[in-house]
């Protein structure tokens, strides 16, 4: 079976034994991988906790940690920061009822009850143990599409692909928060931004206002911690969040065996929409966790105990979650799509390593590939081990002021920022955006499209060229060949349905529930 | 009746901004393509079948302008929220900040330029207490020295004193 040797590759690679020096006790052969897999794990908790910290900006702050590591290393620790990160806002969404971000806001409505009724270790626990096993189920789902949709990508031309991020983009826009139109704007936006500097055939500089440091673009970090690191301490200080820190004891951490009996199917159905849905280009992560608790509800004998702490409301949609912050790793690794902010930020710190993310990592680079898949299975054993013991320390970290952790956070990206490059122009750049993002803010407009925009831009653009010097300049090309075709007819059902004003009226409600 | 007519939309009169938000947002979007359009404006267009360097970047700037109309347009007729309150205070203080990180960093180093960066953001809020900010802010950059310089071994500098202008005797 391809599969198990695969996964046999992938445990070998985190497993692996490297000789590091160690001070004092000399050469010693340690499994390096493993290691920064559980500080990974650890410190992504760590500032993922941090109230008004959620995942991206987690995964800004702690991507310079990663520059001096092998590639390999680097993402099986980023992987580990990220499922850290995700973990860290179920904490929060539980313990402050603060949502890190939109896929653990359903987690406030029954977990902060829960820990309001003095089982806040519960919920943790039923949120970790469903997370665990939605992983789990999630690294198989991986390992099996991975070589079929890698041979698939492979058979795409460029009109496909073009069409395929045009979808992916849509999806994104239909799932977004907020007004449509705006949400496009911000692709579009994000999109011409992708267009700065040197043109890929000619070489021409473009929109680079004479600036030599933008003649290779703007830098993906630079944008990416502007707009989300900066200007997110900017929206923090003018609106400084309540928080609403359970007093009192956690109580247990092991759910008992009613406890379990009641959240198992919930763990199951929750894990099987999530890991569904997380596939769809598009940020499809983030409907799993509502449609389990609308799927919940709906079954449950009595719908009147959500939203009072029922334990069915934290297990279901805490393990979609998981199941979807993995199974996003699909579009991204195999087809070289990130289909959210979280994802694109991957691509981001997998391009600073030199690596492209697409179908030909897994032929070219298997051990990083199944390193990564593995790692991913062993980040969220590694959450369960950890996180659970450490929830004392989370507490406390709750309690930190804002007034320290923004100056914190500053300096963590200002030195992350300088380091990619060692240029100081950047951090200047990382200014500008993080103004930009105010305005952005100002005006309502959602950042996250504008960056997956960017990110998708530069292949859009190099497909979209391709694609039209093979058809000798006819765009019937991506309405004629069929796989093209019905991508695009399906984003533009998508977004027509987007745009009626009864479904419109029905996405506000998902989002305000 | 007569006193009800007053905040009653007139139909038949002179538009009103509905929606100064969304106006705003389109204003923003116009500025953001009318300067795209006018730096990329010696750009070649090329054909379709061959592209110039121009091509994507125009008409791109082109959408962006449409939407800016479009949000324009819809603010005449849909109601929506006022524009948020700008305040100047946490940018210049906070962006302000980092652009002090990005003079040292380079000239004086990371001890230098760790804590007056931090204590410069401190100003954007009212509630920094200054003995704790400035013990919290050296505690954190030696922190950091010791994390990304000694750890990870990045190569940041943490105390030098290059001058941009070099100094000759």
């Amino acid at each position: 079976m391809d599969l198990f040797s695969n996964l046999a590759l992938g445990f070998s690679t985190v497993l692996k034994l490297v000789p590091v020096n160690v001070p004092v006790l000399g050469l010693m052969p340690l499994p390096v991988n493993i290691l920064l897999c559980f500080v990974g794990c650890l410190i992504g908790t760590l500032i993922g906790v941090l109230p008004g910290v959620g995942p991206i900006a987690t995964i800004a702050i702690l991507l310079p940690i990663t520059f001096g590591l092998d590639p390999t290393g680097a993402l099986i620790m980023l992987a580990g920061i990220y499922y850290g990160a995700q973990y860290g806002g179920s904490t929060t969404a539980i313990l402050v009822n603060i949502p890190g971000e939109a896929t653990s806001v359903v987690t406030t409505l029954d977990g902060h009850q829960m820990a309001k009724q003095g089982r806040a270790g519960v919920a943790l626990g039923i949120a970790a143990i469903g997370s665990f096993f939605a992983g789990c189920v999630a690294t198989v789902v991986i390992a099996a599409l991975g070589l079929p949709l890698t041979k698939l990508a492979l058979l795409f031309g460029p009109a496909e692909y073009f069409s395929l991020m045009v979808m992916g983009l849509v999806f994104a826009v239909v799932l977004a928060r907020g007004s449509v139109m705006k949400a496009l704007a911000m692709i579009v936006l994000g999109l011409l931004l992708s267009t700065v500097g040197q043109d890929l055939e000619s070489g021409q500089e473009r929109l680079t206002l004479g600036l030599q440091d933008l003649s290779d673009g703007i830098d993906f970090a630079v944008l990416a911690m502007g707009l989300f690191g900066f200007a997110e301490i900017l929206r923090n200080l003018e609106s400084p969040e309540t928080r609403d820190v359970v007093k009192g004891a956690i109580g247990r951490l092991l759910p008992s065996r009613q406890d379990f009996r009641e959240s198992f199917w919930p763990v199951v159905r929750g894990t099987g929409l999530g890991a569904i849905l997380g596939i769809l280009p598009g940020n499809g992560a983030v409907l799993g966790p509502f449609a389990s608790y609308t799927l919940e509800k709906k079954i449950a004998k009595e719908p009147r105990r959500f939203g009072r702490g029922a334990i069915e409301g934290v297990a279901g949609p805490e393990s979609a979650n998981n199941a979807g912050a993995q199974t996003a790793f699909i579009p991204l690794l195999t087809l070289g799509i990130p289909p959210n902010a979280v994802m694109a930020l991957m691509v981001g710190a997998m391009t600073i390593h030199g690596i492209i993310p697409g179908p030909q990592v897994m032929t070219k680079n298997p051990t990083l590939f199944w390193g990564m898949v593995v790692s991913m299975w062993v980040g969220n054993l590694m959450l369960l081990v950890i996180n659970l013991p450490l929830v004392g320390l989370w507490v406390k970290l709750l309690k930190v002021p804002y007034r320290l952790m923004f100056p914190a956070i500053l300096i963590f990206c200002c030195i992350g920022i300088y380091s990619i490059n060692n240029n100081p122009a950047d951090v200047l750049f990382t200014a500008f955006f993080g103004l930009v993002g105010y305005v952005l803010i100002k005006f309502s407009f959602e950042p996250a499209p504008l960056l997956l925009g960017f990110v998708l831009g530069k292949l859009m653009e190099e497909k979209l060229r391709q694609a039209l010097i093979l058809s000798r300049g006819s765009f019937s090309t991506f309405v004629e060949r069929p796989v093209s075709a019905g991508l695009l007819v399906v984003a533009a059902i998508m977004l027509v349905l987007a745009l009626l004003p009864s479904i419109q009226k029905g996405r506000e409600e998902v989002f305000t529930e | 009746m007569t006193g009800m007519d007053e905040g009653v939309a007139r139909p038949g009169g002179a538009l009103r901004v509905r929606n100064p938000q969304d106006a705003g947002a389109g204003l923003f979007l116009l500025a953001v393509a009318a300067f795209a359009l006018w730096k990329g404006a010696d750009l070649p267009l090329g054909t379709l079948r061959s592209m110039g360097a121009g091509m994507l970047p125009t008409s791109l700037a082109v959408l962006v302008g449409a939407f800016g109309l479009a949000l324009i347009g819809f603010s005449l007729v849909q109601d929506g929220p006022g524009l948020d309150r700008w305040r100047l205070r946490g940018p210049v203080f906070i962006l302000g900040s980092v652009v002090v990180f990005a003079l040292l960093i380079r000239t004086v180093g990371l001890a230098v330029a760790g804590p007056v960066s931090m204590l410069v953001s401190c100003f954007a809020t009212d509630e920094v207490r200054w003995k704790e900010a400035i013990i919290f802010s050296l505690g954190m950059t030696a922190f950091c020295i010791l994390l990304f310089k000694v750890m990870l071994s990045l190569p940041i500098p943490v105390l030098t004193l290059s001058l941009p202008i070099p100094l000759r005797f």
